[in-house]
């Protein structure tokens, strides 16, 4: 009797939210889903094609440069964000100066919106008076101005170094949490007994919070993967491709070709890998949040 | 030792200061550039302060364009998505964490899916969602999707915000006879103010820096949000880095401000619960 109740006034509560999602989210997506089996053009009725789109995607030699480029950006960005994310967790974990402001200060590009933060570099790599070319002119490390976003490497190089700026103080926030509910005594009785910083590090501090860390990358390797905003604002998946990733192919595909349905063929090809992690995540942090 | 502990103070200082350079200089040159004349943005050798502080930039920004059009749009949006997410995800949150019932972890596993997938998978089914009800083009059709960005992560905050006031709380007031909605609405709630006001500042700038959605389904000027007079500005490969900075810097500085409010919730916000 009471758990009926109970049930009846869960329901009844969630109802709102239920009703929207699946309305707004899981309708709307399994339609997508059918959607890429048919030729769906903006603007005109869809034909049933069957595989046709995902046959196209998997026999195109830009589609796997793309799904290629993705796992580089990722990987790169992800294992960037994860050690400075980690270096700057221990340095806030000192006994510093000042921390709190330090740590909100480090803080500050993860809140700004990605759009302001792109252009704002942008305009750091500019080659007319573009302030990065001007400061390793300066230092003798360059002796021309590079074109920071002109070859493919380069380019790819760029893309990464702003996805990194914005995604450390994620990683660090995160890590920091984990490193702070460390004891401080076992610190201190490993150093009497002689335990060097390195030796700390590998042996204490690391495993204590690897579970954090993972949690932590896993998440940003699936923002990471979907990134759209850095690369499209950046680069447009250009020069030459050179930095196409599957989120700025299937927006080309969508909007700019106008064939909704392969694009969203790219999406759901995406969508196996992506599963992968979420469930990863979600199996995580539902027993540390049950 | 003594010796060991200063070499270790000076690698630790030595390291936040590259951290903070790092993290900083590109927001230090936003602000420099905002406030320079053209004239000295164009210098084939730039300027690490404004030599004449001029704030010409953000002159043209107000009157020459349509910004303060994109604000107030902005500013609509994300204050109606906000404040409608919140109180749909205080219900769920609500239940959630507080009810027994069946299909209880099915249901937090589906928010917390709805929380990780990606804008990237989602932009297309929403974009033909809006259309198809001729809502493209307009704020409403912001309205309507945000929310699947919103909900779901408020309603995973709120669940861990629920969680930490302690049942026997509740208990107590329900052997004084308060009942279940009383309980929730008189004790509960008022309890987690602070993370409820959190978690409404979070969603409020998830919505303010959207781009992709807002791309997508708004081409029209008059209904384009903060993000899309932002990338507006660019015309071809012409940037006019003094507006597009200062208009960066009006663009942060909401969120900022928010967040300095808010950094405490931060981490937990980040983690979705996973650091306890």
């Amino acid at each position: 009797m009471k758990t009926n109740m109970n049930n009846r006034l869960a329901y009844g509560l969630m109802s709102p939210m239920l009703i929207y999602l699946i309305a707004i989210m899981v309708l709307p997506f399994g339609w997508a889903v059918y959607l890429s089996f048919t030729n769906k053009v903006v603007g005109a009725p869809a034909v049933f094609t069957g595989l046709n789109n995902y046959i196209d995607l998997l026999q195109d030699s830009l589609f796997w440069k793309t799904v290629w480029n993705t796992l580089l950006f990722t990987a790169v960005a992800v294992i960037f964000k994860t050690v400075f994310g980690m270096v700057m967790a221990l340095v806030l974990n000192e006994n510093i100066v000042f921390r709190n402001v330090f740590r909100v200060l480090l803080f500050l590009p993860w809140t700004i919106p990605t759009i302001v933060s792109v252009f704002t570099w942008q305009w750091i790599y500019s080659d007319v008076g573009g302030v990065l070319n001007f400061l390793l002119l300066k230092a003798h490390l360059i002796s021309e101005p590079v074109g920071w976003l002109a070859t493919p490497a380069l380019a790819m190089f760029s893309v990464i170094l702003v996805n990194v700026w914005r995604g450390i103080p994620f990683m660090g926030i995160a890590i920091l949490a984990g490193l702070q509910t460390l004891p401080k005594e076992m610190y201190e009785a490993a150093m009497l007994d002689g335990a060097g910083a390195v030796k700390r590090f590998i042996y204490m501090t690391l495993p204590s919070v690897k579970e954090v860390t993972v949690l932590a990358a896993v998440m940003t390797t699936i923002w990471t993967l979907n990134d759209f905003e850095i690369i499209w604002l950046l680069t447009r998946g250009g020069p030459s491709n050179g930095t196409q990733v599957v989120s700025t192919l299937s927006y080309t595909i969508g909007f700019l070709n106008l064939s909704l349905g392969k694009a969203i063929a790219i999406a759901v090809l995406t969508m196996p890998p992506l599963i992968m992690l979420i469930n990863f995540v979600t199996k995580r942090s539902l027993s540390s949040n049950d | 030792m003594e010796k060991n502990a200063i070499g270790k103070q000076i690698v630790v200082y030595a390291t936040l200061a590259v951290l903070l350079v790092f993290a900083l200089f590109p927001l230090y040159w936003m602000f420099n550039t905002s406030f320079k004349s053209n004239g000295e943005i164009y210098n084939m050798t730039p300027t690490f302060w404004p030599k004449d502080f001029t704030a010409i930039a953000y002159e043209k920004l107000l009157t020459e364009k349509n910004f303060l059009v994109n604000i107030k749009n902005s500013l609509v949006v994300s204050l109606i998505v906000a404040f409608v997410s919140i109180i749909v995800s205080m219900l769920a949150a609500y239940a959630i964490s507080k009810l027994r019932f069946r299909g209880r972890k099915l249901i937090s596993r589906g928010i917390l899916y709805a929380y990780l997938m990606p804008r990237a998978v989602l932009f297309i089914p929403l974009y033909m969602l809006v259309s198809s009800i001729g809502l493209n083009n307009s704020i409403y059709g912001l309205m309507l999707i945000y929310p699947t960005i919103t909900i779901p992560y408020a309603t995973w905050m709120l669940i861990s915000y629920f969680k930490s006031i302690p049942a026997e709380i509740e208990e107590a007031a329900m052997i004084d006879g308060c009942s279940r909605a009383r309980t929730m609405l008189s004790i509960i709630f008022p309890l987690a103010a602070p993370g409820i006001a959190a978690t409404f500042i979070f969603a409020f700038t998830l919505c303010w820096s959207e781009y992709l959605y807002a791309l997508v389904v708004v081409t029209k000027g008059a209904d384009k949000t903060i993000t899309l007079g932002l990338s507006d500005m660019i015309v071809g490969d012409v940037f006019a880095w003094g507006p597009l900075m200062g208009g960066s810097i009006i663009a942060s500085i909401p969120v900022i401000i928010m967040y300095l409010f808010t950094s405490k919730y931060m981490v937990s916000g980040m983690t979705v619960g996973g650091v306890k």
